[in-house]
C-alpha cells in the first residue's frame, strides 16, 4: 500500500513535468511540422534563469519563475524569427529546421555552460519539507509541481478551446491554407506558438531542476522523453500528448521501483520502439493516407 | 576543361575520385609529420561515415540518426570478436562490418512504415538504448588483470584487442600504414557512393522524390530500395567504426555520444545534403575548423552550433550546392 | 469603375508559368464567371488574387488598391473572400466553430452574431448541424459550410472556386440557387466553373481561360449565342 502510494506520487509528479514540456512541442509540430530540437536548451535556460533571478537579482520565487518563462518565450520567439521564418515554405523544411534547431540547442547549452560553469548546482526555487501520508512522505515540492502543472494545462486547454486565438491556432494546425483564407496571420500565430512553447519549456525546466539539480545539459534526456511522448501520442496531438505524458510518468516510476533507476530509461525506450513498430502513427494518431 | 565539364556525371566523379586518390597517395612522401598523417587518417574515417550517412539521409531521404550507432556496432563487434574469440583484427573487422549490415537491416525494417520525424526519433532511441545498455552494465563478464570487464566493456570500453599488424611491419612508421588503410577505405566508400548516386538506386530515389506517383506506377518500390541503402551503407560505416577502433586501440561508449553525431551531421549539412562531394568537403572543412577552434575550446561548441544553424538557414543545399549554382 | 481589376497577371509553380498575362475586371455588384477546361489555370488565378501564390508579374487592384505584394491575411482584410476548391474545412471543429473561424478578423468579429444569424437564415440546415464535427458532414453540407464560412468574413468580393465540384446533380442545383440568391442580394461574385453552360445564363460577365490566357470575354448571353466558342474551346 505504501509502495503503491509512493509510486503514485512520484509518477504523477513526473507526468506533470513531462506534460508541461511536451504540449509545447506537440503544438509546434501540429502547426508548423517542426520538431524543435532546441527544447533541451530551453529547459536548461528556464532552470538557470530562475536560479539566477533568485540569487543574483534577489527576486521572490513567483517573480523568478515568471522571469524564466519570459526568457523562454523570448528564446522561442527568436528561434522562429531567425531560423524557422526564413525557411518557411521552402523545400525540405522539416529536415532543415530539425538540423537548425539542433544547432541552436547546442549554442544555448554552450552559452549556459560559459555563463554558469559545468559544475552541478542546486535549484534555488524549491520548497523543503513535506506532508506525511502514513509512512509515505509527499514533499511540498512535488505537490507544488503537480498543482502548477495542472493549472498550466488547464490554462492551455482553455486558451486553445475557448479563445479566439486558440481557435486560430487549432485552425492553422488543421489546415494552414484555409486558415490563411480566413485572414489568420499565420506567421504571427507561429510566433505565438513558439513563444508559448518556450515559456512552457522554461517552466518545465524549473520543475526538472528542482528535483535533479541544474546542469547545462540537463535538458537532453527530458527532451528525448518529451519527443517520445509526442511520438507515442501521435505527433501534433496536444491532448493525447498530455495524457501520454502522465502515463509515461507513472510507467517510469513503476519501472524505477521494479528494475532500478539505471534501467528505467532504456526500458522506456524499448517500449517506445515497440509502440512505433506496432502503430507507426502513434497511439492516437490517424493513419495518414498519402494522396498522389 | 570544357571536355571535362561535359563528361557524363558518373565518369566525371570517378575521374575526380581517381585524381584525389593519386594526390593523397603522394602526401606521405611530401610531408611526413606524424601529426598531419594522424589527422588525415581521422579525416578519412569521418569522411567515410559522412558519405555513407549522406546516402541514407540525402540521397534516399530517410531521416535516420542511427549512423553513429552503426559506427559503434562496427567498432564494438570488432573489439569483441578480437578480444573474446581471439580473431585476427582484419578478419574481425570484416566480420564486424557484416554484423553492422545485419543490425542496420533490422533497424531498416523497423523504420519501413514510419515517416520522416518518426524515423529520426526511432533511430535516435535505438542509439540511446545501445548506449545505456553498454554504460549501465556493471556486471563482470570476465575478470582480466586490469579488473572487472562487463560483456560490452562498460563505461571504460575495450582496449588491448590487437592491432592491424602494421606496427610489426613498419615499426615506428606504422601510422603511415594506417594512413593508407584509411585512404583506401575512403576511396572504396566514395566510389561506392558515386556508383549508388548515379546508378539505378540513385535514379530510383530521384524518381521517388521528384514524381512519386509516376515512380510508384513504374514499379519502383520505396521500401525495397530503402532496405538496400540501409544495408549497403552500413557496410562501410561498420568498417569505418572497426578501423577507428583498430587505429586508436580503444573502443568505448563515446562512439555513441550525441556531440559526435552532431559533428558528422554538420559535415553533411555544411557540405551539401544529397550531393556527391558535399560530405567530403564538409568533413574536411569542419575538421579543419575544429582544429582551429581547439585554441579557444570553450567556443568550439558554440561555433559548431552556429555553423550548423547558419548553414541550414542560408545555404539549403550546402557548400557543394553553392558551387553548382555558380557553375550554372 | 471596376472593383477587382487584374492586368497582365502572371503566376505559376516551379519553372512554369501557369497563367500568362491575364487581364480581367469585375465591377461592383457584378456576377462574373471564369470558365475553361480543367488544368488551364482557373484555380491559379484565384490563388494569386488571394495571395496564396505570389504573382510573378502584373497587377491586382481591389478598388484601386494594389494587392500584389500583400500577405494573404492582409488581402482578406482588404475585402477579398476566397472559398477554396474542395472546401478545406477544419475537420476537427464543429460547424459552428468553422463558421466562427470565418469571422476571425477583428472587423468581422464585431459582426459575428448578426452574420451567423444571416447564414443560418440562408442555410437553415446548418443551424441544425451546428454542433456536428465538420469531418462528419456530407459533401453538400460541407460545401454549404464552406460558403457560409466565406459569408461570415463579409468582404467586398466573394470568390467561389468550382462550387459544383464533386456534388450530385440535385445538390448542384441547390448550391447554384444559393449562389444566384447571393448575387441577387447585390454581392460582387467571381465564380470559377468548368461547366460553362451551367453558369452562362446567370453571369453578367464571362471570361474563358484557355491555356493560361483569356481567350474570350463578354456577357453571359453573348457566350451562349456564340456557338463557335464551344466548338473551339470546349470541344462541344
Amino acid at each position: 500500500m505504501d509502495v503503491a502510494l509512493q509510486i503514485l506520487f512520484s509518477g504523477l509528479t513526473l507526468g506533470a513535468v513531462y506534460a508541461v514540456s511536451t504540449i509545447g512541442l506537440a503544438l509546434i509540430y501540429g502547426a508548423l511540422n517542426m520538431l524543435n530540437m532546441a527544447q533541451g536548451g530551453l529547459l536548461a535556460l528556464g532552470g538557470y534563469m530562475a536560479m539566477w533571478a533568485m540569487q543574483a537579482m534577489g527576486f521572490p520565487a513567483p517573480l523568478a519563475a515568471l522571469t524564466a518563462m519570459a526568457a523562454g518565450a523570448v528564446a522561442g520567439g527568436l528561434i522562429f524569427l531567425l531560423a524557422a521564418r526564413p525557411m518557411l515554405g521552402g523545400e525540405g523544411f522539416e529536415t532543415r529546421i530539425f538540423i537548425a534547431t539542433i544547432g541552436i540547442g547546442l549554442m544555448l547549452e554552450s552559452l549556459i555552460l560559459k555563463a554558469f560553469g559545468p559544475q552541478p548546482q542546486a535549484q534555488s526555487l524549491r520548497l523543503d519539507g513535506g506532508l506525511m501520508f502514513g509512512r509515505v512522505n509527499l514533499p511540498w515540492q512535488n505537490l507544488l509541481i503537480f498543482v502548477t502543472a495542472i493549472l498550466m494545462l488547464a490554462g492551455v486547454a482553455l486558451l486553445l478551446g475557448r479563445s479566439r486565438l486558440g481557435r486560430a491556432i487549432r485552425a492553422t494546425s488543421m489546415n494552414r491554407e484555409a486558415a490563411q483564407l480566413m485572414g489568420v496571420p499565420i506567421r504571427r500565430i507561429y510566433l505565438t506558438i513558439l513563444m508559448l512553447s518556450g515559456a512552457l519549456a522554461a517552466l518545465s525546466g524549473i520543475m526538472i531542476s528542482s528535483m535533479s539539480g541544474l546542469l547545462p545539459n540537463m535538458g537532453a534526456d527530458p527532451m528525448l522523453k518529451a519527443f517520445i511522448i509526442c511520438v507515442v501520442a501521435g505527433l501534433g496531438n496536444v491532448p493525447g500528448a498530455a495524457l501520454v505524458a502522465f502515463a509515461i510518468g507513472m510507467l517510469e516510476a513503476l519501472i524505477q521501483y521494479l528494475f532500478g533507476v539505471q534501467y528505467a530509461f532504456a526500458i522506456l525506450l524499448c517500449l517506445v520502439i515497440a509502440v512505433l513498430i506496432w502503430r507507426p502513427q502513434g497511439i492516437f494518431g490517424q493513419k495518414e493516407v498519402v494522396r498522389l | 576543361m570544357i571536355r571535362f565539364l561535359t563528361l557524363a556525371p558518373a565518369r566525371r566523379d570517378f575521374l575526380i575520385a581517381a585524381l584525389l586518390f593519386a594526390l593523397m597517395l603522394a602526401v606521405p612522401l611530401l610531408t611526413g609529420t606524424r601529426y598531419v598523417m594522424t589527422q588525415l587518417t581521422v579525416f578519412f574515417i569521418w569522411a567515410v561515415v559522412a558519405s555513407q550517412w549522406n546516402l541514407v539521409l540525402g540521397v534516399a531521404g530517410i531521416f535516420s540518426l542511427a549512423q553513429m550507432a552503426l559506427f559503434a556496432v562496427g567498432a564494438y563487434a570488432t573489439a569483441m570478436l578480437a578480444y573474446y574469440l581471439g580473431l585476427m583484427l582484419p578478419a574481425a573487422m570484416l566480420l564486424a562490418a557484416l554484423v553492422t549490415v545485419g543490425v542496420s537491416l533490422v533497424i531498416g525494417f523497423g523504420c519501413l512504415r514510419l515517416r520522416g520525424p518518426y524515423v529520426a526519433l526511432l533511430t535516435l532511441a535505438i542509439g540511446q538504448v545501445m548506449y545505456l545498455v553498454v554504460v549501465n552494465d556493471t556486471e563482470c563478464f570476465t575478470t582480466p588483470a586490469s579488473g572487472c570487464l562487463p560483456l560490452f566493456g562498460g563505461a571504460r570500453g575495450f582496449s588491448r584487442f590487437g592491432d592491424l599488424g602494421l606496427r610489426d611491419l613498419l615499426g615506428s612508421k606504422w601510422y603511415i600504414g594506417h594512413y593508407y588503410v584509411g585512404l583506401v577505405l575512403l576511396l572504396a566508400a566514395q566510389v561506392f557512393c558515386i556508383a549508388i548516386i548515379h546508378g539505378p538506386l540513385g535514379l530510383a530515389f530521384r524518381g521517388l522524390r521528384d514524381n512519386p506517383g509516376l515512380a510508384l506506377a513504374r514499379g519502383v518500390s520505396r521500401t525495397r530500395y530503402q532496405l538496400w541503402v540501409f544495408g549497403l551503407s552500413a557496410f562501410f560505416t561498420g568498417l569505418a567504426g572497426a578501423f577507428h577502433g583498430a587505429h586508436f586501440g580503444v573502443v568505448g561508449p563515446t562512439a555513441f555520444a550525441f556531440p559526435m553525431l552532431l559533428f558528422i551531421l554538420a559535415m553533411i549539412v555544411v557540405g551539401g545534403l544529397g550531393t556527391t562531394w558535399g560530405p567530403l568537403i564538409g568533413a574536411a572543412l569542419l575538421m579543419w575548423a575544429d582544429e582551429g577552434l581547439r585554441e579557444v575550446s570553450d567556443w568550439r561548441e558554440i561555433g559548431l552550433g552556429l555553423v550548423l544553424a547558419l548553414c541550414v538557414v542560408l545555404f539549403p543545399r550546402g557548400l557543394a550546392g553553392i558551387r553548382l549554382r555558380v557553375a550554372r | 469603375m471596376s472593383l477587382l481589376e487584374l492586368s497582365g497577371l502572371r503566376a505559376g509553380y516551379g519553372a512554369q508559368d501557369v497563367i500568362r498575362g491575364i487581364s480581367l475586371s469585375v465591377a461592383e455588384g457584378e456576377f462574373a464567371a471564369l470558365v475553361g477546361p480543367n488544368g488551364h489555370g482557373k484555380t491559379t488565378v484565384l490563388r494569386a488574387i488571394s495571395g496564396l501564390l505570389r504573382a510573378r508579374g502584373g497587377q491586382i487592384l481591389l478598388a484601386g488598391q494594389p494587392l500584389t505584394r500583400l500577405r494573404p491575411d492582409r488581402i482578406v482584410a482588404a475585402g477579398v473572400v476566397h472559398v477554396p476548391q474542395g472546401d478545406l474545412l477544419f475537420p476537427g471543429m464543429s460547424v459552428l466553430d468553422n463558421l466562427r473561424m470565418g469571422a476571425c478578423l477583428p472587423a468581422a468579429a464585431a459582426e459575428e452574431k448578426r452574420r451567423l444569424e444571416e447564414v443560418f437564415t440562408l442555410l437553415p440546415k446548418l443551424r441544425d448541424r451546428q454542433g456536428q464535427l465538420a469531418s462528419t458532414l456530407s459533401g453538400g453540407e460541407r460545401r454549404m459550410v464552406g460558403i457560409g464560412r466565406g459569408l461570415m468574413t463579409g468582404g467586398r468580393i466573394l470568390m467561389l472556386d468550382e462550387p459544383s465540384l464533386g456534388l450530385a446533380p440535385i445538390v448542384i442545383d441547390q448550391i447554384y440557387d444559393l449562389v444566384q440568391q447571393l448575387a441577387k442580394s447585390g454581392r460582387t461574385i467571381l465564380v470559377v466553373e468548368e461547366n460553362a453552360v451551367r453558369i452562362a445564363d446567370m453571369a453578367d460577365r464571362m471570361y474563358l481561360l484557355d491555356n493560361g490566357e483569356i481567350a474570350w470575354a463578354g456577357t453571359g448571353a453573348g457566350f451562349l449565342s456564340s456557338p463557335e466558342i464551344f466548338a473551339t474551346y470546349l470541344g462541344g
